[in-house]
């Protein structure tokens, strides 16, 4: 859990994105992981929410996760 | 089956739930109604109004007016916020365009799901909807609900949003339109502590699930469909809440055929209930129809003379698979031919019931999206027991959500994921066969293709030497 969990947040950090879909967190912890299971990315996305390190951006249709404190952080 | 409750249930009392008095709540006169304008001219919106439906606007002046003549420290946000959202409508009408600016990260605690943030693009000219942010809460099965509990929520949303609720969203959800950023988590905790209520789906998550009627209501339910919905919502409340998914995706349960909660067009899987063995006859009622003394469709069309019910014309020919005849005075059904169209059923009540060994069917694949047209979902599973605890439904959800969250791309449905990469495929991580009935045209595109080790013995021939006279 705990290396899913820093895989996640060095993806995060490198990506130019400031926000991404579950997926491409995924890809990203599969290259350092290889044989993590899309569930086990979810728990530690989760996680990390909860620990207020990553956030949630939703559209209403869509959600996509991002690094707490990159790109949009307050109400527009 | 008695209802059995996940935590203990309260019952809820309007009386000691109520933040408003019936003074506040009455607070004016249909005479005021009419002579009240609201801040900002609105020719366009008022239009809306003229013509014989019910109209938003009208409502919306009602809400505005009931606002206006409440005590300021009665609402935690703005009271003109009814007025100002009138008023943005007119502008975006004058521009062409909306001025609402969609999606954001607002949320409460943990939650990916439940509350999706809006903000107006015009905040100086209209403040008190700077933030205007949506909250879909999950609707009780088959929305049934007393009216202290609605009363109770009505009050919350006066108190801590705009007033404005839909009844009921697309997927089902109570949405609570209109708030600003910091009452959402107030409100949800009092929808949570106090009202026993959770916050529904949205983004990338299992929506909400919706179900009909089912055995509470309706003798043709031949699934317990607020049990399953019931069940699925708790087994799932992952999925629910923490969004992972590649896009949406809707269970929707229908006790028989005549899908009442349309999950045939608009859930990505639908369950159907349907039954195993033969229709049940009543052939001494099948004679009272005939003969007239029982009004067919119980009754509903009767507001006109439709002349002698028909059986051969209204029912038997009608039948879509011709399953049906009158042999020396009796109905007789040839039931391995019926398609469950429910027609006969819905027409004769009295003579003609669902069988008695029941289960649901499932079909996968549906959406109803706004651009493009609707997709109606395919047969898949003709027939599956559905008993609590629904493990072997549970089974199948997982294979089909580990496929999806392994192929599907960023926001595609999975009817749209299934098209692209075939049935055939779709059944093989489902390990089911494939039926005839799911080859449309199966001349010109049979798209079942065997493989070599299903075929006794193999085959020698290679495609390489197909493609020399059949070119791509």
């Amino acid at each position: 859990m705990e290396d899913i969990k820093k895989a996640i947040l060095e993806f995060a950090e490198k990506t130019k994105k400031t926000k991404f879909y579950f997926n491409e967190m995924e890809k990203a912890v599969r290259k350092v992981l290889p044989d993590t299971k899309a569930r086990a990315v979810k728990k530690a996305a989760t996680a990390l929410i909860n620990e207020e390190k990553l956030i949630y951006f939703s559209t209403g249709s869509t959600t996509m996760y991002g690094l707490k404190g990159r790109g949009q952080t307050e109400d527009f | 089956m008695a209802f059995e409750p996940r935590e203990e249930q309260k019952e809820l009392k309007y009386d000691e739930l109520r933040i408003y008095s019936d003074e506040e709540l009455n607070n004016y006169t249909e005479e005021e109604l009419k002579n009240f304008k609201i801040k900002h001219d609105i020719p366009m919106c008022d239009d809306l109004e003229k013509g014989p439906w019910p109209s938003f606007v009208a409502d919306s002046k009602r809400e505005a007016l009931h606002r206006k003549n409440l005590a300021k420290d009665r609402m935690m946000i703005d009271c003109d916020v009814v007025e100002d959202t009138l008023g943005q409508l007119e502008e975006s009408f004058v521009d062409g365009e909306t001025h609402w600016k969609h999606g954001g990260i607002v949320g409460v605690f943990g939650y990916g799901g439940g509350v999706i943030g809006r903000y107006s693009d015009l905040q100086k000219k209209f403040p008190s909807i700077a933030h205007f942010h949506t909250m879909r809460v999950n609707q009780p099965a088959s929305k049934f609900y007393s009216s202290d509990y609605l009363r109770s929520i009505c009050d919350l949303w006066e108190y801590r949003g705009s007033g404005l609720m839909n009844f009921h969203g697309s997927t089902g959800d109570i949405i609570f339109l209109g708030t600003f950023t910091e009452q959402l988590e107030p409100t949800f905790y009092e929808l949570g502590h106090v009202l026993q209520q959770d916050l529904g789906g949205s983004g990338s998550n299992l929506r909400s699930p919706s179900c009909c009627l089912g055995k509470a209501r309706c003798e043709w339910s031949c699934i317990d469909t607020q049990d399953m919905c019931y069940e699925l919502t708790h087994y799932y409340q992952d999925e629910l809440h923490r969004p992972a998914f590649p896009y949406k995706f809707k269970f929707k349960f229908d006790g028989c055929p005549n899908c009442c909660v349309a999950s045939i067009a608009r859930a990505d899987m639908s369950y159907i209930g349907t039954w195993k063995d033969n229709i049940r006859i009543d052939q001494e009622a099948v004679q009272a129809y005939i003969g007239g003394e029982i009004p067919p469709n119980a009754g509903a069309h009767a507001g006109r003379d439709w002349g002698k019910f028909d059986i051969e014309k209204e029912v038997i020919n009608l039948c879509p698979t011709n399953c049906m005849r009158l042999e020396d005075g009796k109905l007789v059904i040839n039931d391995k031919e019926c398609t469950r169209c429910m027609h006969c059923i819905n027409v004769m009540p009295r003579a003609l019931r669902p069988g008695t060994d029941t289960g649901c069917s499932i079909l996968f694949g549906a959406k109803a999206p706004i651009l493009e047209g609707a997709q109606m979902s395919m047969l898949t599973v003709p027939f599956m027991r559905c008993e609590p605890p629904y493990d072997n439904i549970k089974e199948l959800v997982e294979k089909v959500w580990d496929w999806w969250m392994e192929e599907g791309k960023n926001r595609e449905r999975l009817g749209e994921l299934i098209q692209r990469w075939g049935v055939p495929k779709f059944l093989e991580v489902l390990d089911l066969p494939p039926m005839p009935q799911m080859v449309k045209e199966p001349r010109s595109n049979p798209y079942i293709f065997w493989k070599e080790e299903d075929v006794e013995g193999g085959w020698d021939r290679k495609i390489e030497d197909y493609r020399i006279k059949h070119m791509r």
